[in-house]
C-alpha cells in the first residue's frame, strides 16, 4: 500500500511541474507576444485585438494565474481555436487521439503477439534451426526504419496489388470495422516490425535464463508439460525486461507514429503535433504535448503497479520494506 | 517528398495564396507540388485558345481537350460520389473576406460559393451569379443585379443586402481590401432592393474580373453573422453554390452533398464530393493509383508525363492562364543591389530555367519569359528578357554593377523548406556565384512565415508563383506602386516595383474596356518586365487533373449569357466540379 501511495504522489508531482512548464511556455517563445497576437489576428493587429489574444491565452496575467487559467481551461475543455483554420483544439485533438492511440495500440498488440511465441520457442529450442531464423530476422527487422518499411508496403500492398488503401483513411471502428482494420493494416504492421524484433530478443534471452533455475528443473522433474511450464512457469518471471521494454517503447511509439501517420496519412496526434509545430500553432502543440505526457505519466504508472502482479518476490520484498 | 527528379519547382508555401484577393481570380502564388517543364504546342490538338481580340497572341496550345471520344459522346447520369485529392488546405477557412486561398482553396469552395462574375472563353466576363453588371459611362460606378430565386443554402434571400454585405466584408478585409481599394461605397440601391450599386473614385472598367474570385464570392449574410460570434462557425460556409457544407475537418477533407435547389439546372450531378487534402503529389498519385481517391489534380512533372500516356487514368490537361513559377525580386530595397536593373538582368543571364525544366519538371512546363501564359491577355514570345543562359553576358554585367559600386555584393534567396525548392535554390546560388555575386545565401523560411515574411517585404530574392488570370487588372495589386508601401508595412506589391511607367500602364488598362488598346498595354507591361529584369521568371505552370475511367465530366460550361466558361475561369488549374459525373 505504502509503494503505491509514492508512486501516486510521485506521479501528481510529475504532472504538476509537466503542466505548468507548459502552460507557460508561450511567455519564451522567441519574438514574444507580438508573434502569438500576430498568429493569431494576423498582421496589422489593432490595440483591442492583442488585449482581446493576450487575455484568451492568459499572457496578461502573472505565471501562477496564467497556469490557474491554464487548468480551468483543460480540465473544462475550453482550449480555444487554431490560428489557421478556427477549428476547436479540443474537437482536433478528440478526432486525433483515437488514431494515435489506435494505432500504439494494434502495434504494441502485434508485436507482442508474434514476439512472445517467438521467444519462447526460440529459448525453448536454442541453436536449432528456427531459433537462428528467428534472431537473424528480428535482427534484419531491428536495422530496417520504418521510413523505409512502409514505402514497400504501400508499393506492394496499395499501389501495386490494391489491397489495402493509401492513403490510409482513418474509419471509426464502431461505423465499419473491415474498413477500420484495412486503414491500419499497414501502418500498424510499420510500427511494429521493430518493436516485434526487440521485443523477440530481450524475451529470448530472459527465457534463456529463466530456463535454467532450478524451479523449472523441478517442474519438469515433477512431470509438468512442456506448454505450461514455459508459458506458465517460465514466461511470467521472464516477463520483467519485457514488460519495461514495452512501457519504454509507449514514449518511443509515440515518437514513432508520427512518421508512421506521415507517411501514411493518418491524422492523429503525431501529425497534429508536428504540424502544429510547423505551423506555429502553439497552444495545440501546449495541448498535445501534454496530453501525450500525461498518457506516458500514467502507462508507466501502470506498469510499475504492474511489477507487483507480475512477480510475487517485488510484492514480497515491498511488503517487508 | 522532395524527390529531385520531379517534385515542386516552386512552393512557396502553401498560405501565399494571400493572391486570391487579387483582382478577383489570381489563383494563389502558391505552392503546390509544382515542376517546371515545357509544355509545348500539341499537348491538344483543336485546343488552342486566345487571348481577348482574338489573334496570334498565342504560341504553344495550352489546354487539352477533355477525354476521350466514349467520354465525350456519354450522357450525364445523376448520381454517385467522387472522392477528390487535392494539395493543400486553406488557412483561415472558410469567410470570403478572411480566408487565404490557393487553387486548392478555389477547387474546394467554389463549390459552395457563386461568385458574382465569371470569365468566359471570348477573353471577356460575363454575369453569374448576378443577372447583370451594369457600368456608368465612365465606369465609376456599377450596378450588381442579384438573380432572381436564388437563395442561400440556410434559406436566406440573395438579394441586393446581401451582395452590399458581402462587398463590405471584402473592402475592410485586411488583404481583401486591397483588391476593393478603388471602391468608395456600396449601397443597395433605393430603386430596386435586389441590386446594389457601387462607386468608385476611379475609372474601374474591369472591375467584374474581381467580382469573378473570391471577392465576388457570395456568402450567407444570416451565417456571416453568426460567425462573427462563433469563430468554430466559421468553417462550415453557406453559400448558394451546386454543393451544400457537409463536414469540414482541417487538413484533412471537405465533404459536401448536392444542392438539390440549385439554380443553373442541370448541375451538379454527383451527389456528394469529398476533397481530400494529400499535400505530397506523389502520395497524391499514388492515392489514385491504389483507388483511394477518384480524382486529383497535380503539377508534378512526373505524374503529367505518366499519366499522358495512361489509359486506366485519362487526364485533361489545363493550361490557360496559368500561372508562373519565377523568382521575386524585392527591386526598391535600400541599399540593395537589385535596385540596379544590371544586377537584376544578371542573375536572369546567368539561370538556365530549362535546364530545371527538364530535370526537375520533367520537360513538362514551358520556359517562361514573362508573366503571361500563352493565352493570357499579353503573352509574347519575345519580351526581351534573357531567353537561355549567357554568363559570360551576367559575368559582364556584375563587372559594370562592381566597377560603379565597389564592395563585395551579397544576397539573401528566401524558399521553403521542401527539398525541391531548396535543391533549386542551392542550383541558382551557383550560377549567381559564378556570375560574380559574392555571396549567395539561402534562408529556408517554414510555410507558416513564408507568406508574411512576403507581404512585410522581409526579403531580397524569393521563389514564387503567380500571375494567372484574364485580364492585366487582376495584377494591379501585384505590381502598382500604390500597393507598395514601406518595408515592415503589408504590401501585396511583395517586390515593392515602383514603377512610374507601369502605373500609368496599369491605370489606363483598368479605366479602358478597348480589348484592342488593353491587349496592347498588356504586351507593353510585358516588354518592360522583360528588359527591366523585375523578376526572374521560369516556366508556366499546367496542371493535369487525372482521374480513374469512371469519373467524366471535367468540362467547361454553358453560362447564363450562352458564353462558355473556361477552364480555371481565371483561377488557374481549377475547373468545375458541378459538371462531374460517374459511371453507375
Amino acid at each position: 500500500m505504502r509503494y503505491v501511495t509514492r508512486k501516486l504522489a510521485q506521479t501528481v508531482f510529475v504532472v504538476v511541474v509537466v503542466t505548468f512548464l507548459t502552460s507557460i511556455a508561450l511567455r519564451f517563445l522567441p519574438g514574444g507576444t507580438d508573434v502569438i497576437v500576430a498568429l493569431k489576428t494576423g498582421p496589422g493587429a489593432t490595440p483591442e485585438q492583442t488585449a482581446k489574444v493576450l487575455e484568451e491565452l492568459g499572457l496578461n496575467k502573472s505565471l501562477l494565474g496564467q497556469y490557474v487559467s491554464w487548468v480551468r481551461d483543460f480540465v473544462t475543455g475550453n482550449w480555444g481555436t487554431t490560428f489557421r483554420t478556427n477549428q476547436s483544439i479540443a474537437t482536433e485533438v478528440k478526432r486525433a487521439m483515437p488514431i494515435s492511440l489506435y494505432l500504439m495500440i494494434y502495434g504494441q498488440i502485434f508485436a507482442l503477439g508474434l514476439a512472445v511465441p517467438t521467444a519462447v520457442w526460440s529459448a525453448y529450442k536454442q541453436n536449432s534451426r528456427f531459433d537462428r531464423a528467428a534472431t537473424t530476422s528480428a535482427f534484419a527487422m531491428l536495422s530496417m526504419p520504418n521510413f523505409i518499411v512502409a514505402p514497400i508496403l504501400i508499393l506492394f500492398f496499395s499501389v501495386n496489388n490494391k489491397w489495402f488503401p493509401y492513403p490510409s483513411l482513418y474509419t471509426s471502428l464502431f461505423d465499419s470495422p473491415i474498413d477500420h482494420f484495412r486503414a491500419f493494416a499497414l501502418p500498424t504492421v510499420t510500427i511494429a516490425i521493430p518493436l516485434y524484433a526487440g521485443y523477440m530478443r530481450v524475451l529470448r534471452a530472459d527465457m534463456i535464463g529463466t530456463l535454467q533455475s532450478d524451479f523449472i528443473t523441478t517442474a519438469r522433474a515433477k512431470g509438468v508439460g512442456t506448454g505450461p511450464m514455459l508459458f506458465k512457469h517460465a514466461l511470467r518471471p521472464s516477463l520483467f525486461s519485457l514488460v519495461t521494454s514495452a512501457a519504454v517503447n509507449i514514449g518511443a511509439l509515440m515518437g514513432g507514429v508520427v512518421v508512421v501517420e506521415q507517411v501514411f496519412s493518418l491524422n492523429g496526434m503525431g501529425r497534429l503535433t508536428v504540424q502544429s509545430v510547423i505551423g506555429r500553432e502553439y497552444p495545440t502543440v501546449q495541448y498535445s504535448v501534454v496530453i501525450l505526457a500525461l498518457i506516458y505519466i500514467f502507462i508507466n504508472l501502470m506498469v510499475d503497479l504492474a511489477y507487483a502482479w507480475i512477480d510475487p518476490r517485488v510484492r514480497a520484498s515491498r511488503a517487508l520494506g | 517528398m522532395g524527390q529531385l527528379s520531379t517534385q515542386s519547382r516552386r512552393k512557396p508555401g502553401r498560405l501565399l495564396a494571400v493572391l486570391v484577393i487579387s483582382a478577383g481570380l489570381i489563383g494563389a502564388a502558391c505552392g503546390g507540388d509544382d515542376t517546371s517543364s515545357k509544355t509545348t504546342d500539341g499537348t491538344s490538338p483543336g485546343s488552342e485558345t486566345t487571348g481577348p481580340g482574338g489573334s496570334d497572341t498565342t504560341a504553344a496550345v495550352a489546354t487539352t481537350a477533355p477525354p476521350p471520344t466514349s467520354s465525350a459522346e456519354m450522357q450525364p447520369v445523376p448520381g454517385g460520389k467522387v472522392v477528390m485529392g487535392i494539395e493543400a488546405d486553406t488557412s483561415s477557412p472558410w469567410r470570403p473576406s478572411e480566408m487565404v486561398c490557393a487553387i486548392g482553396c478555389y477547387q474546394v469552395i467554389r463549390n459552395i460559393y457563386d461568385s458574382l462574375a465569371m470569365a468566359n472563353d471570348a477573353g471577356s466576363w460575363g454575369p453569374y451569379l448576378a443577372s447583370a453588371l451594369t457600368p456608368n459611362d465612365d465606369f465609376t460606378q456599377w450596378t450588381i443585379t442579384a438573380r432572381d430565386g436564388v437563395t442561400f443554402h440556410d434559406g436566406t434571400p440573395f438579394d441586393g443586402a446581401a451582395i452590399v454585405e458581402n462587398l463590405k466584408r471584402g473592402k475592410e478585409g485586411i488583404l481583401t481590401g486591397n483588391a476593393l481599394r478603388p471602391v468608395d461605397t456600396i449601397e443597395v440601391d433605393p430603386a430596386d432592393p435586389m441590386s446594389a450599386i457601387v462607386s468608385m473614385n476611379t475609372s474601374w472598367a474591369a472591375f467584374p474580373y474581381t467580382l469573378a474570385g473570391q471577392v465576388g464570392m457570395m456568402a450567407s449574410p444570416t451565417w456571416l453573422a453568426a460567425s462573427d460570434t462563433d469563430d468554430t462557425l466559421k468553417s462550415k460556409p453557406v453559400g448558394t453554390g451546386p454543393f451544400v457544407y457537409a463536414d469540414y475537418k482541417a487538413d484533412e477533407s471537405f465533404t459536401m452533398t448536392k444542392n438539390p435547389d440549385y439554380w443553373n439546372a442541370p448541375y451538379p450531378y454527383l451527389d456528394s464530393i469529398e476533397f481530400r487534402v494529400i499535400p505530397d503529389g506523389l502520395n497524391r498519385r499514388d492515392a489514385l493509383k491504389s483507388g483511394t481517391v477518384d480524382l486529383i489534380h497535380t503539377t508534378n512533372g512526373e505524374t503529367i508525363s505518366e499519366f499522358r500516356d495512361s489509359t486506366d487514368f485519362p487526364m485533361v490537361e489545363i493550361a490557360n492562364n496559368a500561372e508562373t513559377s519565377y523568382t521575386l525580386l524585392h527591386v526598391t530595397q535600400e541599399g540593395s543591389p537589385l535596385t540596379d536593373v544590371r544586377v537584376r538582368c544578371a542573375l536572369a543571364y546567368a539561370s538556365d530555367e530549362q535546364l530545371l525544366i527538364d530535370t526537375i519538371g520533367a520537360g513538362v512546363q514551358q520556359i517562361a519569359f514573362g508573366p503571361f501564359s500563352p493565352t493570357q491577355v499579353g503573352y509574347l514570345a519575345s519580351t526581351g528578357f534573357p531567353e537561355a543562359q549567357d554568363m559570360a553576358k551576367a559575368q559582364e554585367l556584375i563587372a559594370a554593377y562592381k566597377a560603379d559600386f565597389p564592395g563585395p555584393l551579397n544576397l539573401s534567396l528566401a524558399t521553403t523548406q521542401d527539398q525541391t525548392n531548396l535543391t533549386i535554390a542551392q542550383q541558382q546560388q551557383q550560377w549567381w556565384t559564378e556570375a560574380g555575386v559574392d555571396n549567395v545565401t539561402i534562408d529556408q523560411i517554414d510555410q507558416g512565415n513564408y507568406i508574411v515574411t512576403a507581404l512585410l517585404g522581409n526579403f531580397q530574392v524569393f521563389q514564387w508563383r503567380n500571375h494567372g488570370g484574364f485580364d492585366l487588372d487582376q495584377q494591379y495589386i501585384w505590381w502598382h506602386s500604390k500597393a507598395a508601401p514601406p518595408v515592415g508595412e503589408l504590401a501585396l506589391n511583395f517586390g515593392r516595383i515602383r514603377d512610374t511607367q507601369l502605373d500609368a500602364l496599369l491605370d489606363e488598362n483598368r479605366a479602358s474596356a478597348d480589348p484592342a488598346r488593353k491587349k496592347e498595354i498588356a504586351e507593353e507591361v510585358n516588354r518592360l518586365f522583360g528588359t527591366q529584369c523585375y523578376d526572374l521568371w521560369g516556366s508556366y505552370t499546367v496542371w493535369g487533373i487525372a482521374g480513374k475511367s469512371t469519373v467524366h465530366g471535367v468540362n467547361l460550361f454553358t453560362l447564363p449569357d450562352g458564353t462558355e466558361a473556361p477552364f480555371g475561369a481565371g483561377i488557374a488549374g481549377t475547373f468545375y466540379p458541378m459538371t462531374l459525373w460517374v459511371e453507375q
